[in-house]
């Protein structure tokens, strides 16, 4: 303001529209001289509550508008329910009608003043000339939202950059990284030779294919140390004996996220890729991928994996962060972010439970189940434990008898895990409950109980109950639990009823005049991300997954599944995908920033701290999650 | 605003008729049967040097011209006035013009007749009119031996005679503006002032629409109609 107030060639009025224009993108990023050819142009006009601003009737659309004061509401009529629909809200520093405009067509949308409203408006020459000269405005306009969409990841991409100083997408093709014409052998090579190869060529792996170019195993700088080392194999014998069979293959167009995620789940530090008929092209190394990174998504997960103490594995946990920041830096975006926290989460757990099977091993095979967030692999830094055992009894033992073995176990585990940081479960729901450590036969009762009688209390368990996820341990008695507990909810029209009422109590914090709803927190204003902002998404994604017998626990691949089924339109999917990204995107930038400063974390945050942008977006998105709740409103007559 | 003056001024000295008269500039209008939705109004607040108009004077004018029922912020007047010999320490604190400013200013007399030809003879809006527009008339004597009578009306009074229940816990244009949620760039400001001022009188304007009145006429009376029941009710 300051600055604008010493330009005196302009009238007062012109320059403080200006420093409005400037306080909102995309007129943030526009000249002066293009703000003050808006400003000049512009006309001030008043609508009062309920009055039609733009309507179909007035034909092709002649002015551009920017919100000053209150708020524009777009209806359109739903001809199928009979009744008016708002379709979006528009506020201050906002424009519209942008498509129409550009299309140089009426609007589609009713645009109604919601509350005192006071526009700004140029005519479509003073636009055009914008249009043409200002490239910021060009941009916007064409490409709308999105642009902005882009314009907030490319942020949380920079600040986290910042610290990284690389600029190599995970998005990239691996193409760009994938080495061309790697080293090959056939499979019948002495070792001693394929690993002359490798040294001519400083390589520090080879490829073993067969008469067509398929690649048929991996022989590496590693794989040789351990050879030596424990002696498995003579030098002299043909390299198909000590290759690693099978080695991971991908299309050239997969993504370098693809490749990090296959790398650390299975602990590969090669992969190859492949054509079309499967032939070998090309091959990526965990160092190709990570060369410029300090901490490195592959090589955690080996740490962590192979880890041989305790101490280690609680050590390793400040690394997790420090990854997290380098994958936001690499552009990763929040679904990518939390599945690898969730992928590094579940290596954590299975190296603390193989740890403790060697130290003590309780002699019955069990799986370790999952669930709620972790479940759903939806793990922000911020986690606590939700797990249990499912066990298959064996002969001539009763089922308390297993219990008197695997709980003393799960007790250790459950400690250990929270010396790891996952902090211990307030309510109980940890595998050394003797309720939660069950045979399949037991959970299957669980279930049938659970799903009956929908107690209060079984409401309240159904967001973490029915978010399962086996981690360690056979998977076949869960799939055959999972389908069970699917087709009983699927018959159950009542309880289906009663999760989709409860997933309708959570209301997005947004009040009835479309602004922040906020927790009463002592003095500061503030929302919790977590409960108010993801929670009405993941449960109403949730009512409609079980209801169609999606099997999938996580929300945005659920909210995929329900498109294919033809439950949730392709268009809607996408805007209720983004809005719940975005929201899990600002929640995981603030647990960034908590950290930097050494507070605890928590899902609060006080949306006076963000600026402009993220405030919109926030706002747009909980509107989302007001029209996710709308169908699951129409869906169930609630 | 000094490039369109310096140009208007060239254009009229460029003329035959060499200076021209303040009688040739355009008539005052009468409130008749021009619709509300169509006419032009002005909507004009000035900076003195104090509150007496009887020795005080005229710093700075600001007005914004509201045309078709909108602000129309390509058609405003915001100009500084010459006056360089008076003692500015009573108000240089409220508006922020120091002497530097004003030195700055432009010919009183070339200003004076830009205004009355910008104004095209329009009704005047103002808020506490009946304060600007002495001074106004003063000046305009003074400077151009101009006496002809425009049309005032009084924001002020506009304001409660279209929502009497409104509370806005005092008559001042601050109270109003914020009653309305308004945000003033730079109060105190003649131009950011007007501003103000013109967006009251749009709301002012929508509820009269929505009551039925269409003429300028009709405001005008119900102005009249509206300052005779305060004088009635005695306050």
């Amino acid at each position: 303001m300051a600055a604008s107030n010493q330009d005196n060639t302009r009238p007062q009025n012109t320059r403080s529209i200006m420093v409005f224009l400037q306080a909102h993108a995309p007129f943030s990023n526009m000249d002066d001289d293009h703000l003050a050819h808006f400003a000049e142009h512009a006309t001030l006009r008043f609508y009062a509550d309920g009055d039609v601003v733009l309507a179909a009737e007035d034909g092709v659309v002649n002015r551009f508008y920017v919100v000053k004061q209150g708020r524009i509401r777009g209806e359109r009529h739903n001809d199928k329910a009979d009744k008016t629909e708002t379709t979006f809200e528009i506020s201050i520093g906002e424009c519209f009608p942008l498509a129409a405009i550009v299309g140089e067509r009426p609007t589609r949308t009713l645009h109604r003043a919601a509350g005192d409203t006071f526009c700004l408006s140029i005519e479509q020459d003073a636009f055009i000339t914008l249009i043409s000269e200002s490239e910021p405005f060009r941009d916007f306009c064409l490409r709308g939202v999105s642009s902005l969409l882009d314009q907030v990841n490319q942020r949380i991409q920079t600040g986290a950059m910042a610290s990284m100083g690389s600029s190599i997408s995970l998005s990239t093709p691996l193409d760009r990284y994938a080495l061309r014409n790697p080293i090959v052998c056939t499979p019948d090579l002495p070792v001693r030779k394929a690993v002359a190869r490798m040294h001519e060529n400083n390589v520090g792996s080879i490829v073993i294919t067969d008469d067509n170019r398929h690649p048929a195993g991996i022989f590496t700088l590693r794989d040789l140390r351990t050879m030596i080392a424990e002696d498995t194999c003579s030098l002299d014998a043909p390299v198909r004996q000590i290759m690693t069979k099978d080695p991971c293959c991908l299309p050239a167009t997969a993504d370098a996220f693809a490749a990090a995620m296959l790398m650390a789940e299975h602990h590969f530090s090669h992969l190859c890729l492949v054509d079309e008929n499967n032939c070998l092209i090309g091959m990526v190394s965990e160092r190709d991928l990570f060369s410029l990174q300090r901490v490195d998504l592959v090589s955690l997960a080996r740490t962590i994996g192979t880890a041989t103490h305790l101490r280690t594995l609680v050590s390793l946990r400040t690394d997790v962060s420090r990854l997290v920041d380098a994958m936001l830096a690499h552009g990763a975006d929040s679904g990518q972010v939390v599945k690898i926290i969730t992928t590094l989460n579940d290596v954590t757990v299975r190296r603390v439970l193989e740890l403790n099977i060697k130290k003590n091993d309780p002699g019955i095979p069990f799986t370790w189940l999952t669930f709620g967030s972790e479940g759903r692999q939806e793990q922000t830094l911020l986690t606590d434990q939700d797990n249990g055992i499912l066990f298959q009894t064996p002969d001539g033992m009763t089922e308390d008898q297993v219990r008197e073995k695997l709980l003393p176990f799960a007790r250790v585990v459950n400690d250990e895990l929270a010396e790891c940081g996952f902090t211990l479960c307030k309510g109980n729901i940890m595998a050394s409950n003797p309720k939660l450590c069950l045979s399949d036969r037991e959970w299957d009762d669980w279930f049938v109980r659970f799903i009956d009688a929908s107690t209060p209390q079984n409401l309240v368990y159904s967001s973490i109950f029915l978010d399962m996820r086996a981690i360690y341990g056979p998977t076949d008695s869960l799939d055959e639990l999972l389908d069970k507990v699917l087709t009983r909810i699927q018959k159950n029209a009542l309880f289906q009823k009663m999760l989709a009422g409860n997933a309708f109590q959570r209301k997005p914090p947004l009040t009835m005049f479309r602004n922040f709803r906020y927790v009463t927190d002592g003095k500061k204003r503030s929302l919790d991300l977590k409960r108010q902002g993801l929670a009405p998404f993941v449960e109403s994604v949730r009512v409609f997954a079980l209801a169609n017998g999606v099997k999938s626990a996580n929300t945005l691949e659920r909210m995929d599944d329900l498109t294919k089924a033809g439950v949730f339109d392709a268009k809607d999917a996408n805007a209720w995908k983004d809005a719940y990204s975005l929201i899990q995107a600002i929640r995981m930038r603030s647990h960034q920033e908590m950290l930097e400063r050494g507070d605890e974390l928590t899902n609060y945050i006080d949306p006076d701290d963000l600026n402009p942008l993220d405030r919109r977006i926030l706002r747009e998105s909980f509107r989302q999650a007001q029209r996710l709740q709308q169908k699951l409103e129409v869906t169930y007559q609630l | 605003m000094l490039e369109q003056i310096k140009q208007w001024i060239e254009r009229r000295r460029g003329g035959q008729t060499g200076n021209i008269a303040p009688e040739k500039t355009p008539n005052p209008k009468v409130p008749g049967d021009q619709l509300l939705s169509e006419c032009r109004l002005i909507v004009l607040d000035l900076e003195t040097t104090g509150l007496n108009a009887s020795k005080d004077e005229v710093i700075a004018v600001g007005a914004v011209a509201i045309n078709g029922g909108a602000i129309d912020l390509s058609d405003q007047f915001d100009l500084i006035l010459r006056r360089p010999e008076l003692d500015l320490t009573e108000t240089v604190l409220i508006h922020g013009i120091g002497p530097e400013a004003l030195t700055q200013g432009h010919e009183t007399e070339d200003a004076l007749l830009f205004l009355l030809e910008w104004m095209n003879g329009d009704p005047v809006l103002a808020y506490h009119s009946a304060f600007d527009q002495k001074f106004l008339e003063k000046t305009l004597k003074a400077e151009l031996g101009y006496t002809r009578n425009h049309t005032w009306m009084d924001v002020a009074d506009l304001l409660p005679a279209f929502f009497p229940d409104a509370l806005t816990g005092g008559k001042g244009l601050d109270h109003w503006a914020d009653f309305f949620g308004l945000e003033v760039s730079a109060r105190h400001h003649a131009a950011s002032d007007a501003l103000a001022t013109a967006e009251l009188t749009l709301i002012a304007l929508n509820k009269a629409h929505k009551s039925g009145l269409k003429t300028l006429k009709e405001l005008h009376d119900k102005l009249r109609y509206h300052r005779r029941l305060q004088s009635i009710h005695g306050v």
